[in-house]
């Protein structure tokens, strides 16, 4: 089993929106998918923290991810962000857009 | 020096030194960004030095604005589509952020004498279309960037509009850079709300400048235009009446105190850099309105001295206040109406101007080494 706990935070207006996901309660093709984003990105091997960000409104993230015995937390923002967790970013934002 | 790095005054470098090699982890880390910030400082002292003295040398200030289009992908800057010179482009979001760029650089140089953001005349670098559904605009710290709001939802879901569709936003971006080259304050808890604050401030002159409005005839609204017609709210934020510029069943309520009493300890959005500048923007917006005329003017020049002249990195709102009511002093006289409307507009957030530092200079040094 497999959670996603995420938050957005920061930006121009400084709203929050943060999400939940249980993959187990996910229809199969979309489990799917976020899992072929959390290992394209490398996600547990990547660093927990982007210091000293230049960045200014940029959104803020933070991504925790249990996947059985394993845990990992990353917090990043737009600009800091490695490359290959940008699409994972992309598609919790999306989910969690409409949340408060 | 005590006011602007209490560490400074206190501990000279060869115990920064010693700390370096002796200290702790964390002692050894807050030793040697203490000795970073000054020689930070005496760069810098050295630069106004030299600006100083070229003063004298006339300079052909002219604007350089470049805007790129990132075609709804992440690589800055992207493609270049409209540079200084050029004809106005079929795409809207391109114009506004070459004209928004422009009036933005303008305000600076025609009333602070400023060219542009490093004063030594960068250009002004924007990328509109960035990623898809993108409802933001940031400062990268080095260039400007734009969203298209939530384009990729039916028209009916959709909450925000292309975020270059605001002038006052890109007024925002541009003096995050201008902040970043000159107080370079810190972007979490107060020094940041402060410098959030500083962008509202000069975001929003730049839209009362263009339209020449009186105090009293601008709306004080950051940000207006950026929602769409599914979503209760004026505009982002609100100089005027902090917390009132949107009540939204899908985005919820302003969050924005207008007074230190209700001042909002989070840890979100880097301690509430967003909220919390209900404060000082409210200070600026009474101090501005106390004066009447145009607030680019007198109120514009006072903010921008103290940005440029007087606030350090770890500034907070105690030192806003007290570094614009000396800094008006200085403009225009001690005990001025300039000064007292200064002084009024702190007061009315709940801030007394002159009032006592919360901690003396030799604890501030003793905590920043992390020795008490």
């Amino acid at each position: 089993m497999m959670k996603i706990e995420f938050e957005r935070s920061g930006g121009f207006m400084g709203r929050t929106v943060s999400l939940s996901l249980d993959l187990d309660d996910l229809p199969a093709d979309q489990a799917q998918a976020l899992r072929l984003l959390i290992d394209n990105a490398d996600f547990f091997n990547l660093p927990a923290d982007s210091p000293n960000s230049p960045a200014r409104d940029a959104f803020s993230y933070t991504v925790a991810v249990t996947d059985g015995a394993r845990q990992h937390t990353v917090h990043t923002d737009d600009v800091s962000a490695p490359e290959s967790l940008r699409p994972l970013l992309m598609d919790l934002s999306v989910r969690a857009r409409g949340r408060r | 020096m005590c006011h602007r790095h209490p560490i400074h005054c206190i501990i000279p470098p060869h115990m920064l030194d010693e700390i370096t090699k002796s200290g702790t982890d964390s002692q050894r880390e807050k030793a040697e960004e203490t000795m970073a910030i000054s020689n930070r400082i005496r760069i810098q002292r050295t630069s106004r030095d030299l600006t100083a003295r070229m003063a004298a040398i006339p300079v052909t200030a002219q604007k350089q604005r470049n805007v790129y289009d990132a075609k709804n992908g992440s690589q800055l800057p992207g493609t270049l589509v409209r540079t200084e010179g050029d004809p106005p482009s079929s795409d809207v979001a391109v114009n506004e952020a070459y004209d928004g760029s422009g009036v933005t650089y303008d305000l600076f140089k025609d009333i602070y004498g400023r060219n542009s953001i490093d004063n030594k005349g960068m250009p002004l670098d924007s990328t509109v279309h960035y990623l898809q559904g993108y409802d933001n605009a940031f400062w990268n710290g080095k260039q400007m960037v734009y969203g298209d709001g939530d384009e990729d939802l039916p028209p009916a879901q959709r909450l925000f509009n292309r975020f270059t569709a605001a002038l006052d936003v890109i007024g925002h971006e541009l003096t995050h850079g201008v902040t970043q080259f000159e107080a370079n304050l810190v972007y979490s808890q107060q020094p940041g709300a402060l410098n959030e604050s500083m962008s509202d401030v000069f975001g929003s002159l730049v839209k009362q400048r263009l339209r020449g409005q009186l105090t009293n005839e601008a709306d004080w609204i950051v940000g207006e235009g950026l929602f769409t017609s599914n979503v209760n709210g004026v505009g982002i934020r609100s100089m005027k009446a902090p917390g009132t510029a949107y009540n939204d069943p899908v985005l919820g309520k302003d969050p924005q105190p207008a007074h230190m009493r209700d001042y909002v300890n989070t840890i979100q959005d880097n301690g509430g850099v967003h909220i919390n500048s209900g404060i000082p923007n409210h200070a600026f917006y009474l101090a501005s309105m106390e004066m009447g005329g145009f607030a680019w003017e007198k109120m514009g020049m006072v903010w921008y001295k103290t940005l440029t002249d007087k606030l350090s990195r770890n500034s907070n709102f105690q030192d806003a206040a007290n570094y614009t009511f000396a800094t008006a002093g200085e403009l225009f006289g001690q005990n001025s109406l300039e000064q007292m409307a200064v002084r009024k507009g702190w007061e009315d957030v709940g801030i007394t101007v002159g009032a006592p530092p919360q901690e003396g200079c030799f604890n501030a040094a003793l905590r920043a080494v992390g020795l008490r």
